[in-house]
């Protein structure tokens, strides 16, 4: 008879759902859309490559390149932003917003390549010049990533 | 009866008119009720009838031959069987119903069950197929015991008329009968704990896998007009004899809901049960309690 009990509870203890267009509040590492900063992205196409969704698409062109992401078919799984050494892709801590025609949060960037930098001596690498022209990683984004897996 | 009344009848209340909407209001309240017991807002008041048209406006996958045909049958001769089924019922005793009896009523409702039965086997799937044989093997335990109940009903009250059994007191007996009936409701809905021929996350919805579009909306809503049915059988048998023709539709109407409230709790409340255990119950202990209450009627019928 615990069933009865749990269900006048419930019948009476309100919903634990929401009515759309209601969000539910997320913490603070959820998992949303992919964020893409065209500053940072160097076109190595990795989050391509592990993409298993094929939500993102990369399409390389002479001097340019079109990084594309599509929503609709994102698992939110996290990988892109895990690989991507460039720190160019990032995740919202907010749901999905709701649409209503196919591929309107899809997205497309064309960006123009960079030039490749300049070889220097093994010396020169620890020069003031040398260290600004190479992306230092994050290290508490490298700690974060470090202590996910 | 006249042939106005015969339509009014078939076409408005308690024909189409009134069976479409009560069908979509009585899947919606128990969709809700059992949403609502499960700590869930559950759908919105219009949205069986929004799942409906929008079914309608799907589009089905071609399907060539004999076994094309049949599935597009299937689901068009269970509505209209469902629906004579609650054109048949004597919701106004004043008036009375169609000229018909208890076993044409039965004949009629048995209908949608033999036509998920095919409609199981024509699609050609394996989830059907298995549904199918679930809801053969589920219509031959239950059936038995319904078929009993409703003679039990009959011998205590001597007829088999729809009309007379509305208009005469309830005897004890007829109560067993009706109790007897309320314990096979379940299985004839498909409701847990007797939801194996469409068992969700175990073999997808069983016969109606491989139905989608306009055939899909069909057999909802003969799932719907069954509801009507079987709840609104019991409603008459069970409704006190009134001769205010608006007071008889609204205990009518006032004691289907009841039951489809009734069944909701017991959907909520319990799990599905193995084929093996739901035969074993009404074969065993459904099954003895039926068949005293006939043996119980017979006897005050010949002692009388």
């Amino acid at each position: 008879m615990n069933i009865l009990v749990m269900l006048w509870k419930n019948l009476w203890g309100g919903s634990r759902t929401l009515a759309f267009p209601a969000r539910p509040n997320v913490t603070e590492r959820f998992r949303g859309l992919v964020q893409f900063d065209p500053k940072l992205c160097s076109g190595c196409a990795i989050c391509k490559f592990r993409c298993t969704s094929r939500a993102i698409e990369f399409k390389g062109g002479k001097g340019e390149f079109t990084w594309s992401y599509d929503p609709g078919q994102c698992t939110f799984c996290g990988r892109c932003v895990e690989g991507c050494k460039d720190h160019a892709l990032s995740q919202q801590s907010a749901c999905p917003p709701v649409y209503t025609t196919i591929g309107e949060l899809k997205t497309s960037h064309t960006i123009a390549r960079k030039p490749p930098a300049a070889k220097t001596a093994p010396a020169a690498a620890t020069s003031p010049i040398a260290a600004t022209a190479t992306p230092v990683p994050n290290p508490a984004s490298t700690l974060a990533s470090g202590g996910a897996q | 009866m006249n042939l106005t009344t015969a339509l009014a009848r078939l076409l408005i209340f308690p024909g189409l008119l009134f069976a479409v909407p009560a069908a979509w209001f009585f899947l919606w309240v128990e969709r809700k009720a059992v949403a609502l017991m499960q700590g869930r807002i559950g759908p919105p008041f219009m949205q069986p009838f929004f799942d409906f048209i929008k079914l309608l406006g799907k589009s089905t996958p071609p399907r060539e031959g004999i076994a094309g045909l049949l599935m597009k049958a299937w689901p068009l001769i269970a509505v209209s069987s469902a629906a004579g089924a609650v054109a048949l019922l004597p919701v106004l005793p004043s008036y009375g119903g169609f000229e018909g009896d208890l076993i044409l009523l039965l004949a009629v409702l048995e209908i949608p069950s033999i036509c998920i039965i095919a409609a199981g086997f024509s699609s050609r799937s394996i989830f059907g197929e298995i549904g199918s044989a679930r809801e053969a093997v589920l219509s031959v335990s239950y059936n038995v015991v319904f078929l009993l109940a409703i003679v039990s009903i009959a011998a205590s009250q001597h007829t088999f008329r729809l009309e007379a059994l509305a208009a005469l007191p309830a005897s004890p007996l007829r109560w067993l009968g009706v109790l007897a009936l309320l314990v096979c409701l379940p299985a004839k809905l498909h409701l847990n704990p007797f939801s194996l021929p469409n068992a969700e996350q175990e073999i997808y919805s069983g016969p109606m896998t491989e139905y989608a579009g306009p055939e899909l909306a069909m057999w909802e809503l003969s799932h719907g007009l069954e509801w009507v049915a079987a709840t609104g059988l019991v409603a008459t048998l069970a409704a006190p004899h009134v001769t205010l023709w608006w007071l008889a539709g609204l205990i009518f109407v006032a004691l289907s809901f009841a039951i489809v409230l009734g069944l909701s709790v017991l959907a909520s409340a319990t799990a599905r049960l193995a084929i093996d255990t739901t035969v074993r119950f009404y074969w065993q202990c459904t099954l003895i309690f039926a068949v005293l209450a006939i043996s119980s009627a017979l006897f005050m019928r010949l002692k009388s």
